[in-house]
């Protein structure tokens, strides 16, 4: 059951990494560098090399999660990739900043829909990590 | 006898250059540039939108300046009253309506100026009309009631909406027949950024 459960959090999570990749990746990388601009939380330097290196990160991610090669790690990575995105959107949110998620491309407005799908993927996220470190542990 | 005559010359050149009047910025008009700019801006606002102010004031000039004028962008400014702002659409009108006597600019300068003030007690056309002179005032009056005038707006709205505008300020960029949406929170150098980078 545990075997069915981590394939199908990995094949879930690497597609929408991969998905997240490729939206990003389609458009030209100053487009997300507005998004992440938005954010105010990152000197232009910042803004410009997580605009060019995110998306290839998250497309490699995606895709050692979806080969299911050192699954350990990237699975914690995947959790703490979007625990930070998530953290970031809740506190963008509270500062009351109307601004793009920047999460799948532009045009998707950071609110209570983009807020409660990335938490339900963090959750995911977290259960995968934690089912993938769990028979380690116990060795 | 020739030195003399060929500092007169230069001369008469130099007080010809200095006299001559200043060449004028072309007016802002609702749309603006080349149509075949490779790039077209299209900015949909609302005037009692204070982030639509906002991007007025700090965006606006300098786009204009910088890429509109250049011949590098073409840029268009829509109408989108919001239901809920009460006379957002009189103050569409109002612009729509100066854009008839070439004072598109000066009046959504003035709008967004004095947008807490009007906003407040409807004085729309006060606001609009401190910039213009008896005559335009009475030209802009009668053509903001003017079913043309209101189509426009609401032609205007309907792009919106098939656009899929769902806020306000939207700013689309369109290039090579790809649209970008941009988020207008971000900085004015990360938009010139992404506009110099779609050359």
């Amino acid at each position: 059951m545990r075997k069915y459960a981590v394939l199908l959090l990995r094949l879930l999570l690497g597609l929408v990494f991969v998905y997240a990749a490729y939206t990003k990746l389609r458009d030209p990388w100053t487009l997300f560098a507005m998004s992440i601009d938005s954010y105010r939380l990152l000197p232009e330097w910042g803004v410009i090399t997580l605009a060019r290196t995110l998306p290839w990160f998250e497309l490699v991610l995606g895709l050692v999660l979806i080969s299911g090669l050192a699954l350990r790690y990237a699975s914690v990575a995947g959790a703490a990739l979007l625990g930070v995105f998530f953290i970031i959107m809740i506190i963008s949110y509270a500062r009351g900043l109307a601004i793009d998620c920047g999460c799948f491309g532009p045009g998707e407005a950071l609110g209570p829909k983009t807020l409660l799908r990335d938490g339900t993927l963090v959750l995911l996220a977290i259960a995968l990590a934690v089912m993938s470190i769990r028979p380690r542990l116990r060795v | 006898m020739k030195i003399p005559l060929l500092s007169a010359t230069l001369l008469a050149m130099l007080l010809a250059v200095a006299l001559a009047p200043a060449e004028s910025p072309a007016k802002v008009t609702k749309v603006m540039g080349t149509p075949v700019s490779a790039i077209t801006i299209e900015v949909f606002s609302d005037f009692q939108c204070p982030k639509c102010k906002a991007l007025h004031e700090t965006w606006m000039g300098p786009l204009i300046n910088d890429y509109v004028r250049t011949g590098r962008a073409y840029l268009i400014q829509h109408e989108y009253p919001l239901p809920q702002h009460a006379y957002a659409r009189t103050a569409a009108c109002y612009a729509c309506a100066a854009d008839r006597v070439g004072k598109y600019g000066e009046v959504c300068d003035i709008l967004f100026k004095k947008q807490q003030e009007w906003e407040k007690d409807g004085k729309v056309d006060e606001t609009a009309c401190s910039v213009l002179s008896p005559a335009e005032a009475a030209k802009v009056r009668a053509l903001a009631k003017d079913p043309a005038i209101v189509a426009q707006v609401q032609k205007d709205v309907d792009l919106g909406m098939q656009d899929r505008v769902n806020s306000t300020p939207t700013v689309i960029v369109s290039y090579k027949g790809r649209h970008y949406p941009v988020d207008v929170m971000a900085s004015y150098s990360s938009f010139t950024r992404f506009l110099d980078s779609l050359h």
